[in-house]
């Protein structure tokens, strides 16, 4: 079982390492917030070049990264929208306004989902990273603006990153509970699983008997890395002996 | 309720639909009939045609293939599919496989069908 501990130093050293570039993208970024979409090709073209630039500082512990799985953004449009010409006109787009007061439109690459309101406001689901969180968000504001509206780019926000990740390791999840009892919530007849509310970084772990751990409520990939280091010292201790 | 009843008039599209209007176009011009009678004519077409489809169809048919594009606006589902392929079978039909590069669907939602339930699928070939 223990086989697959490797010592951290030789592990941790094949995880490619890029610094504060991240942090630098981020204040670039944001200068860049409120400018309007011009050319379509400034749109698609320019975020792919972001990607190659921001790859995150990655801090592993017996070589295991946690996996994003899902990031949650807010755009702006700063324009009233009128859902029933959206819907009739773009593709892929649901709008039931019976059910639900927003258009769901799909992409497929990145493959996300959004939901548009009337009041301008959006919301981007379903992408693996940050950069095609924004490129999609930029996607569905250029699919807007070419149905006519003058939809601008404006307080891009990430809410939410979910990451995922496997211990590899059965966990004794009643002695977790008990020994850290002011953040966790275990009770099985509900959810198979623990709810871990970790305070600093400000994230919340689901903690389950076979090994395998989400993260989320993080607003940067470092708080979920930074989770998970910190819950994996923790889980050790509780490592379930077959 | 049934005379009341408005129905939906996309089967004057199919190819019935359009052999039956271009027959009726024929007699008005011949002045064999009125347009009035005429547009009675595909009022009972439209009726009949979704009464048929409702009750008198047994057979079922499945469409698998590449979901290109769909819409949901105003309980009107629109499904563009890429290269389907339909299977139909039935009482007294050998199963049978139709091809097309490119297919429409339109589902509406059916008048007295249970709340929730669409039928009323019209499909056209894009080739």
């Amino acid at each position: 079982m223990s086989g697959l501990a490797l010592p951290t130093a030789s592990s941790s050293a094949s995880i490619p390492k890029a610094g504060s570039s991240s942090q630098a993208n981020g204040n670039g970024q944001i200068l860049r917030d409120d400018e309007r979409l011009e050319g379509e090709g400034e749109v698609l073209k320019r975020a792919p070049a972001k990607a190659i630039s921001s790859v995150p500082e990655i801090t592993s512990v017996q070589g295991l990264v946690p996996t994003l799985q899902n990031i949650v953004a807010t755009v702006n449009l700063e324009c009233r929208l009128d859902l029933k010409t959206i819907a009739l006109h773009a593709r892929n787009a649901e709008y039931n306004p019976k059910r639900f007061a927003a258009v769901v439109m799909r992409i497929r690459d990145p493959k996300t989902t959004a939901l548009i309101f009337a009041s301008g406001k959006m919301v981007v689901t379903g992408a693996k990273s940050e950069d095609d969180s924004r490129l999609a968000s930029r996607k569905y504001a250029r699919i807007i603006q070419k149905l006519g509206f003058d939809a601008r780019f404006a307080e891009f926000k990430i809410q939410n990153i979910v990451g995922s990740c496997d211990v590899k390791f059965p966990i004794r999840l009643e002695g977790l509970a008990f020994s850290h009892g002011a953040f966790s919530s275990y009770e099985p007849e509900l959810f198979p699983g623990l709810i871990y509310r970790m305070m600093k970084p400000k994230v919340v772990l689901l903690i389950f008997v076979s090994g395998k751990i989400v993260l989320t409520g993080a607003k940067v990939r470092e708080e979920i890395y930074m989770a998970f280091n910190q819950i994996y010292s923790v889980l050790v201790e509780f490592r379930k002996e077959a | 309720m049934s005379s009341g009843q408005s129905y939906y008039e996309f089967y004057r599209g199919s190819s019935i639909g359009t052999a039956l209007t271009d027959a009726l176009d024929e007699l008005i011009t011949q002045g064999d009939i009125p347009p009035q009678l005429a547009m009675r004519v595909l009022q009972q077409f439209d009726k009949s045609l979704t009464e048929c489809l409702q009750k008198g169809v047994k057979n079922k048919t499945t469409v698998k293939g590449h979901l290109a594009t769909y819409r949901l606006c105003d309980d009107v589902w629109t499904f563009v599919i890429k290269d389907p392929q339909f299977k139909m079978e039935g009482a007294g039909i050998a199963a049978e496989t139709v091809t097309a590069p490119k297919i429409k669907i339109v589902a509406c939602k059916s008048g007295d069908a249970p709340e929730g339930k669409k039928s009323g699928a019209k499909s056209n070939d894009f080739n």
